[in-house]
């Protein structure tokens, strides 16, 4: 029992995201236009290297590190060639150049924050706690005011993996130094050197190897992060692992997954390489006529991969930056739609970047005109909490497919069960649901409420591909289930389902999916925006999309395959 | 003038300080200040002079504040009061710039487990302190090779502390001190983790050093042997108080108090002595493995004329000669026809009881526990030598 009333934190932690978002604004964004600038150079030289000739490079660098142990530049050569040959070069590129600058930050930030604590027991006593702090609060947590200051995109990403991994490079540093033998401590005192000539002509460097191991800690986390990050837009691998997880697609999650492993154990195999004691060093050292082929090699196959290809291409890239982005949720219907629409816009000369995102955060993104636009708000029910939040800062262009439908949905073959008032105890008293974000779950959430009968029932959360794996699960096996089910969607088409009538109208009436756009776009691209005014299609068009994609297409084949059948339906978009 | 000049040096660690410096000028002892005010006086009120060119020992056992005493002299660590003159100047009062000087310039200093920086090599570690003061590397590079070539380590130079045995890395640290070329040299135990042998050529080293260039050097040690065989004057420490200075000489022959007295062994020998105090480790042949030409390598290579022979068990069974040893091996007999009857003592007989019977014995004395097996010999010398106070004994 409590002694006093709750207090409102949370309410106050939202007033200083609130304030700070306000105030702070000009600052944020100049960090985040800044970040998506760099950010996109350096993917951009990434990607422009041909993947073969950067490959090989790797490789090089890998046998000139490794001296005579050959097995670390096979596992480079092999791994990479498989993410290559898997079609993950661009996501693996957009990855590293994350992971790169999130652990260079790191690395910046963190350095001299473990020296400062090093050298003052009031410093240390201050950060330490902080610190704990960072590493234990969910990494989740970090994307919540890292969406509210930088929107959606790669910043929020770097900027929520560099809180997350931090904190070991700092307490490595701070370790590592403090470790210093009094000895050298004192002997570099008595032959008179300054704080600094002590710092880096000792304590740095009998503290380097422990600061290396915290490096190598902050890039495993960084790494780690990526996954999360990508919730909020952070492109790259863990963009797949995230979706494989919402369609239960275990291939590609696999897939996506070991090219986290395989780009994991190359940074951690040239972070331990430079980790070498001088002794070892110097007895790997070529003598002789060829002193130093090694360090020429390097610097030759730098030189040619970034001078001859890098920048070149780099600028043919930056001329054709992408002119409009469209953002939507990873489910199922707006794969399909999304998709559709982009790779049609595409056909027409757009340059077109969709970003899938958690549905909350996409409606911020539109509402902070962060993205141009989305055609996946389900109105006036399903994301009615959205539209209340922030319907004043967008730009409603209109329905683009007409007559969807949520509801609870169960197999047929549960006869006794017609309407949500025949529930009494089935399913464990369950409602599987999909993720907590969605406006389906609210809905849910509400129709608990709202029937008596549902007294006790829970809705259990989870995400979409969850959802529909729980459902054959179910379904092979003759057990009743009941789920947050809503059309157009592939499950009507594959299994025997039907909605529960819903006499008190708590998951909504019958309703649009809606097309929206970030307020000024018409001013900015009226093309654009005249083609997403355009853009309709029905729900068996759709569908016939999603079946693609459940059996077996990648949502741009089925988009072109669709494409290609209904050539009127998508001209008409384009007049 | 002196060179270095101590004046009511002190230095408590610990809180409560203002209040043990009242009690200290109420002379309260230092377990007293501890048990009232929880700080612990590391240096009492310390007052001494160096000469120039003079080794200065300190000596003491280990917490009797010898080590802070030296890192006093550099403030490595800061002297709660009292004055440290360095050519009459006091060190005590320089701001950080001057301090620096004086330590770039003027003190070198060498460590008990040599404070070499493993990541630099020899040649580095040798001019650490002229590139701390931003010497051109010419020049530098000069000095460290003038150094190391002295201390023959120039081979050396391209190595790393560990790669290096103690007494190399020892003799590093002394080059890197010596290439500062100081006038003081602060060596703070700076033998005591090398084995006996080394420890012993490094000394050597030390007084010929000191004898060609002539710089001060204070010397920590908690060794009298050591102290006598280096020091010109020696001040010994106990619980951070100097309780005697002077020379070896006088500190043996007139010591101040019962506690130097007890340190340096200056009492009546011969009643207090045991057979166990003064016997050395014996040179055995297990008679029943070894014959006489094992017998007769083992005392070519441990330099000796003869053996104390025993069984398996270590049980005493005679002496071996040398010459005893030739006949068994021509005559083809075993060695234990050949043996010399040996005299026992027991570990627990006085010294005036033995110096009655080593006269006599033609062999060393065999020292025995209760069930007659070897645990040692006494050889003359060793009699001699503990009667005339030589003092040989290590103090630990």
């Amino acid at each position: 029992m409590l002694l006093f009333a709750k207090m409102p934190l949370a309410q106050w932690v939202q007033d200083i995201v609130d304030w700070m978002t306000k105030n702070w604004a000009a600052f944020f964004t100049a960090i985040q236009t800044g970040g998506q600038h760099f950010m996109d150079a350096l993917t951009g030289i990434f990607t422009a290297v041909p993947p073969l000739l950067l490959i090989i490079a790797l490789t090089i660098y890998a046998i000139l590190v490794s001296g005579k142990k050959w097995g670390f530049p096979v596992i480079t050569f092999l791994g990479l060639m498989l993410l290559w040959n898997q079609g993950l070069w661009n996501d693996l590129m957009q990855t590293t150049s994350l992971v790169i600058v999130s652990s260079v930050i790191s690395i910046v930030i963190g350095v001299p924050l473990g020296i400062w604590m090093s050298k003052s027991d009031r410093v240390a006593k201050v950060i330490q706690p902080v610190l704990d702090f960072m590493q234990t609060m969910p990494g989740f947590v970090y994307l919540i005011p890292a969406v509210a200051f930088f929107g959606i995109g790669v910043v929020p990403g770097v900027f929520a993996s560099l809180i997350f991994s931090l904190p070991p490079t700092v307490r490595f540093t701070n370790l590592g130094i403090r470790q210093v033998p009094t000895e050298l401590e004192e002997a570099a005192d008595s032959y008179g050197s300054t704080a600094w000539q002590k710092l880096y002509k000792v304590e740095l460097p009998v503290a380097t190897p422990s600061i290396l191991a915290g490096v190598n800690q902050t890039i495993m986390l960084a790494l780690s992060m990526v996954v999360i990050a990508s919730m909020v837009g952070a492109p790259g691998l863990g963009q797949g692992v995230l979706s494989a997880l919402q369609h239960a697609d275990v291939g590609n999650g696999f897939v996506n997954g070991l090219g986290l492993v395989i780009l994991a154990i190359i940074i951690d195999r040239f972070t331990e390489y430079l980790n070498v004691d001088p002794i070892q060093k110097k007895a790997n050292k070529p003598t002789g006529k060829f002193k130093n082929w090694k360090k020429w090699v390097g610097w030759l196959t730098t030189l040619v991969l970034l001078g001859g290809t890098g920048f070149a291409a780099y600028q043919a890239q930056e001329k054709a930056k992408a002119s409009v982005n469209i953002v939507y949720v990873e489910w199922d219907s707006e794969v399909a739609s999304t998709n559709v629409l982009a790779e049609a816009m595409r056909d027409h000369g757009y340059n077109v970047k969709i970003t899938p995102l958690d549905n909350a955060v996409m409606w911020q993104s539109i509402a902070q005109g962060q993205a141009d636009a989305s055609i996946s708000a389900w109105l006036p029910n399903t994301h009615k909490a959205q539209y209340d939040k922030y319907h004043k800062d967008i730009d409603f262009l209109g329905p683009n497919l007409k007559g969807a439908k949520l509801g609870l949905v169960v197999p047929k073959y549960m006869k006794n069960v017609n309407s949500i008032s025949d529930l009494n105890s089935q399913a464990n008293k369950t409602i599987t649901g999909i993720e907590p974000g969605a406006g389906v779950t609210a809905a849910a959430e509400k129709t608990v409420k709202g029937y008596s009968n549902l007294n006790g029932w829970k809705v259990q959360t989870s995400s979409t591909g969850a959802m529909t794996s729980a459902l054959q699960k179910a379904y092979n096996a003759k057990k009743p289930i009941i789920i947050t089910g809503w059309s157009p969607h592939w499950m009507f088409q594959k299994y025997d389902l039907k909605y529960l009538k819903d006499p008190k109208g708590t998951m909504g009436s019958s309703e649009n999916i809606t097309t929206m756009a970030r307020k000024g776009l018409k001013q900015d691209k009226p093309k654009v925006y005249k083609v997403l005014k355009n853009f309709h299609w029905t729900k068996d068009d759709m569908e016939q999309v999603m079946l693609y994609i459940q059996s077996g297409d990648s949502p741009q084949q089925a988009a072109d395959k669709w494409i290609k059948d209904n050539p009127k339906k998508v001209d008409a978009w384009f007049k | 003038m002196a060179k270095v000049k101590l004046e009511h040096l002190t230095k408590i660690f610990g809180k409560h300080v203002k209040q043990a410096l009242d009690m200290m000028d109420e002379h309260a002892s230092k377990t007293e200040i501890l048990d009232k005010t929880g700080a612990t006086v590391g240096v009492y009120d310390a007052n001494l002079e160096v000469n120039e060119g003079e080794i200065f020992v300190i000596m003491g056992l280990s917490g009797s504040g010898k080590s802070t005493l030296i890192r006093l002299l550099n403030r490595l660590i800061e002297p709660t009061s009292g004055s440290i003159f360095l050519d009459g100047e006091d060190i005590s009062k320089m701001d950080k710039k001057e301090l620096r000087d004086v330590r770039r310039k003027k003190m070198s200093m060498v460590f008990q487990s040599f404070g070499l920086f493993p990541q630099c090599t020899v040649l580095e570690n040798t001019e650490y302190g002229l590139e701390v003061q931003g010497m051109p590397k010419e020049e530098r590079r000069e000095k460290a090779e003038k150094a190391l070539k002295n201390a023959n380590l120039w081979a050396f130079k391209d190595q790393y502390p560990s790669q290096l045995s103690g007494g190399m890395q020892q003799r590093v640290g002394l080059a890197r001190a010596l290439a500062n070329n100081p006038e003081i040299l602060l060596m703070d135990e700076a033998f005591s983790a090398l084995d006996p042998l080394i420890r012993r050529d490094m000394q050597d080293e030390l007084i010929e050093l000191q004898a060609k260039q002539g710089q001060t050097i204070i010397f920590i040690s908690h060794d009298l042997n050591e102290a006598l065989r280096i020091g010109d004057r020696i001040a010994i420490m106990k619980d951070g108080e100097i309780v005697q200075i002077g020379t070896g000489e006088e500190i043996l022959t007139h010591p101040a108090n019962d506690y130097v007295r007890a340190f340096t062994e200056d009492i009546d020998r011969s009643k207090v002595l045991t057979a166990e105090n003064i016997m050395v480790p014996p040179i055995t042949t297990n008679i029943e493995n070894d014959g006489p030409n094992v017998a007769l390598k083992k005392m070519r290579s441990e330099e000796v004329g003869g053996l104390v022979a025993v069984d398996r068990e270590r049980h005493l069974k005679g002496f071996l000669t040398g010459e005893n040893a030739l006949k068994a091996r021509e005559s083809g007999k075993p060695l234990e026809d050949v043996l010399v009857e040996m005299v026992t003592v027991h570990k627990d007989t006085m010294l005036n009881d033995i110096v009655s019977v080593i006269y006599d014995s033609p062999a060393p004395l065999a020292v025995v526990d209760d069930d007659n097996k070897l645990v040692g010999v006494i050889i003359r010398g060793r009699v001699l030598e503990a009667l005339a106070d030589t003092t040989d004994m290590e103090v630990e």
